[in-house]
């Protein structure tokens, strides 16, 4: 599996297909859907590509005294100030200093824009419903509501809204951490 | 289909309320020309315009109680114009009443619950009075029991404040000119952007040229000023002329006036300054609570008016100008004035010496709390809102509000505020590597912070400032900044006000005043009470704003860490 893509064709392609299908006619069954995907630690994990709007190099984050733990800070996308969120914290990984590989993955929610930190983006995958499972019990990757195989790795299938909705049960999940 | 309709109520309600303020305006106006003696033709048939257009709107939605209101309303004023006197009072103040009811079941519409019983019984009200007008000539005696009967029904226009919708959520109406300005800048942005890519194609391909630079140079000016219009524009967009607030006092005063038995003149001046239409409707409040008091405390009776030499119908001043890029508003009356020892005498009650205060500072002491509800003695003011909350809300808009009186000559409130709220003047700090923004209308002073003039009493730290004690804390430590250093070696104070509150932030710098652009935050930072947004600095970097209200108030209560000789150890440990 290609982990190490380059993004900028994916970007511009992303934007493009944006432009070109933003509301498409009814989804049929069988119909292929694309996922955006990147890394948590180990973990490969997909968002629909409806939902994102640009993948951009991790900005400066300006912290916001008293913001909730998920939430780094705020960053600025061409004037827009939009929120920054942990998504390794959203989803039960441990917090990590963003590297070189960071990238903030824009997405849009209801209206609302936010800055997702990922650890790196990775591709953008084509799947047929067919190709997707439901999550083994319990899900390795919380909010996961598919998986989908590519040879001996998983992709976790989510969507922008599960990873930011808060998790009442997130204390008890115990971190990813030590699975290292 | 549900949003569709919704969207269709919307738009029905934003263009049917200003019909029925304007109406309500024109009461006013009639009732001014039937007083002064005058054609009254034009007036009422521009009245039955307005309500006609509000009875076609509503009918076409399905609004029929509004259509019945609207309907009846036109039937008052067909006839109010033939009769005399007493018929004429009673069916002009079923109009003024009418009018309100219209605006609160417009404003109903939004919510989808448009009450048909108020609308009914004023129906039926506007019937019998019509009726009972006609057949019997109304004695004293019926006038009076109508009146009860009126009392008995519960005012619709209980609080006009709700008429608003401007919170965020509301519609700009746009000439189409400025649509038409507007494509046009975005039509050059993106023609020197073409310009500007093709330069970039020569410099990518190695063909770039000497003349490219000035090309370049050209375009970027030309970009610049292009892309500052539109922001100009656009700003404008949210703009609305003060007038719109002004005019609302025009029935309250009335009313307020009759209700005391005195005769008030309002004035309005510069009602044609453009205010951000956010500000306006934050501003009515205020407004209301000011004109209130001045009612309340300044104006004086008829014969005590007279026994001074002044005339005896008084008058408040509502005025708006543009001063420096700012809104000047004042709101101004002829009455007493300040009384001065009676502020001061309240103040003394509650162990404030005021011996050394000068007579500006002592006037200023009307926007502390206790002591502005302390002087609203009336069952008018005192609605629960002291001047300290006026003041406040003032300042979380960006401004800065003062008071003026001359003892027997009048008193003037005198609001500076921001033309837009998207714009205010900030102070940028820095502290622990970190930056903020303060909006200056909370901040008194900024001073350097030395050890000589602070102290901890009980692990609360105190700077002295102007032979006064103010708390103060350390700016690291409230933000939650990840430095060590100690406030004692923060080398400046920042000197807060907010409300009657007073707070000193220590902080490592800070710059000058400028011009900062407001950026929201997104919902998911609500509980950051201490942000109240954030801006983007000439560099690109993002900076939080500082909520100065909750920022005061947490000073007001922080302590020094519970060890301090401990804290200082710490820092040592940093030292080496």
């Amino acid at each position: 599996m290609s982990s190490e893509a380059n993004t900028e064709p994916l970007l511009a392609f992303a934007d493009a297909l944006l432009a070109s299908s933003e509301r498409e006619p009814g989804r049929a069954a069988g119909e292929i859907r694309q996922y955006v995907t990147f890394f948590l630690r180990d973990d490969e994990i997909g968002i629909p590509i409806l939902q994102c709007r640009e993948i951009v190099r991790a900005l400066a984050i300006t912290r916001v005294p008293e913001a909730p733990d998920h939430v780094r800070g705020v960053v600025n996308l061409r004037g827009r100030v939009l929120p920054a969120v942990d998504t390794r914290k959203c989803l039960g990984y441990d917090a990590a200093t963003p590297t070189v590989r960071s990238r903030l993955l824009v997405v849009e929610v209801a209206g609302r824009a936010f800055a997702l930190l990922v650890d790196r983006v990775a591709r953008i995958l084509k799947l047929a419903a067919a190709d997707i499972t439901t999550p083994p019990e319990p899900a390795k990757v919380r909010a996961a509501i598919g998986v989908a195989r590519d040879g001996e790795s998983m992709i976790y299938l989510t969507d922008a809204e599960r990873i930011l909705r808060p998790e009442p049960a997130a204390e008890v999940q115990p971190t990813r951490s030590d699975e290292a | 289909m549900e949003e569709l309709f919704a969207s269709l109520v919307k738009d029905f309600v934003d263009e049917t309320a200003p019909i029925a303020q304007e109406v309500g305006g024109l009461l006013l106006k009639l009732e001014g020309v039937w007083t002064a003696g005058g054609d009254a033709k034009p007036v009422v048939r521009a009245i039955r315009g307005g309500l006609h257009t509000i009875k076609g709107n509503s009918a076409m939605m399905g609004l029929a109680p509004i259509a019945r209101v609207a309907h009846a309303l036109e039937d008052i004023c067909a006839e109010v114009g033939t009769r005399q006197g007493r018929e004429q009072a009673l069916l002009s103040q079923l109009l003024f009443e009418g009018c309100d009811l219209l605006g609160v079941l417009i404003q109903a519409a939004l919510v989808g619950g448009v009450d048909a019983t108020s609308a009914d019984t004023f129906v039926l009200r506007a019937r019998q009075a019509m009726d009972g007008a006609t057949a019997t000539p109304a004695t004293s005696d019926s006038v009076e029991a109508r009146s009860h009967v009126e009392a008995a029904v519960p005012p619709p226009a209980a609080e006009p404040s709700t008429v608003e919708g401007e919170d965020g959520r509301g519609t700009a109406r746009i000439a189409d000119r400025d649509v038409d300005d507007l494509l046009e800048l975005a039509g050059e942005t993106i023609v020197g952007q073409t310009q500007l890519a093709r330069v970039h194609g020569r410099l990518a391909r190695g063909q770039f040229e000497a003349s490219d630079l000035v090309l370049m140079d050209q375009l970027l000016t030309e970009l610049g000023r292009t892309t500052r219009e539109m922001r100009h524009k656009l700003l404008r967009v949210r703009l609305a002329p003060i007038a719109t607030l002004f005019r609302r006092f025009g029935r309250f005063l009335r009313d307020l006036a009759r209700e005391r038995g005195q005769a008030i003149e309002l004035c309005i001046e510069g009602g044609d300054t453009a205010v951000d239409r956010a500000i306006i409707s934050r501003l009515y409040e205020p407004l209301v609570h000011i004109v209130r008091n001045a009612v309340a405390h300044g104006i004086e009776s008829a014969d005590e008016r007279t026994s001074h030499g002044k005339p005896a119908k008084a008058q408040i001043l509502l005025s708006a100008r543009l001063r420096e890029g700012r809104v000047q508003v004042c709101i101004a009356d002829d009455g007493r004035g300040l009384d001065l020892r009676a502020i001061a005498a309240k103040a003394n009650a509650q162990g404030m010496d005021t011996s050394a205060l000068s007579e500006r500072d002592i006037q200023r002491l009307i926007f502390q709390a206790g002591l502005s509800t302390a002087i609203s003695v009336s069952n008018l003011a005192g609605r629960g809102v002291g001047l300290d909350v006026v003041a406040s809300v003032v300042q979380s808009l960006g401004g800065t509000i003062d008071v003026r009186g001359a003892s027997g000559r009048g008193t003037v409130f005198v609001l500076d505020l921001p033309v837009t709220v998207s714009l205010q003047k900030a102070l940028i700090f820095g502290v622990d590597s970190e930056t903020f923004a303060i909006p200056a209308g909370f901040i008194l002073d900024t001073m350097e912070s030395r050890e000589k003039n602070m102290q901890s009493i009980n692990r609360v730290l105190l700077v002295s400032w102007r032979g006064d004690f103010v708390r103060a804390v350390d700016a690291g430590r409230l933000l939650g900044c990840q430095g060590l250093a100690q406030a004692w070696a923060r080398p400046y104070a920042i000197i807060l006000q907010a409300g009657n509150k007073r707070g000193a932030l220590l902080v490592d710098w800070f710059s000058g005043v400028q011009e900062i652009v407001v950026k929201p935050l997104d919902a998911c930072l609500a509980a950051c009470r201490m942000v109240a947004g954030a801006t983007v600095l000439a560099q690109g970097r993002v900076v939080p704003i500082l909520d100065c209200v909750e920022v005061v108030r947490r000073t007001s209560v922080a302590l020094l860490p519970e060890s301090s000789s401990e804290a200082k150890v710490e820092a040592s440990y940093d030292v080496f």
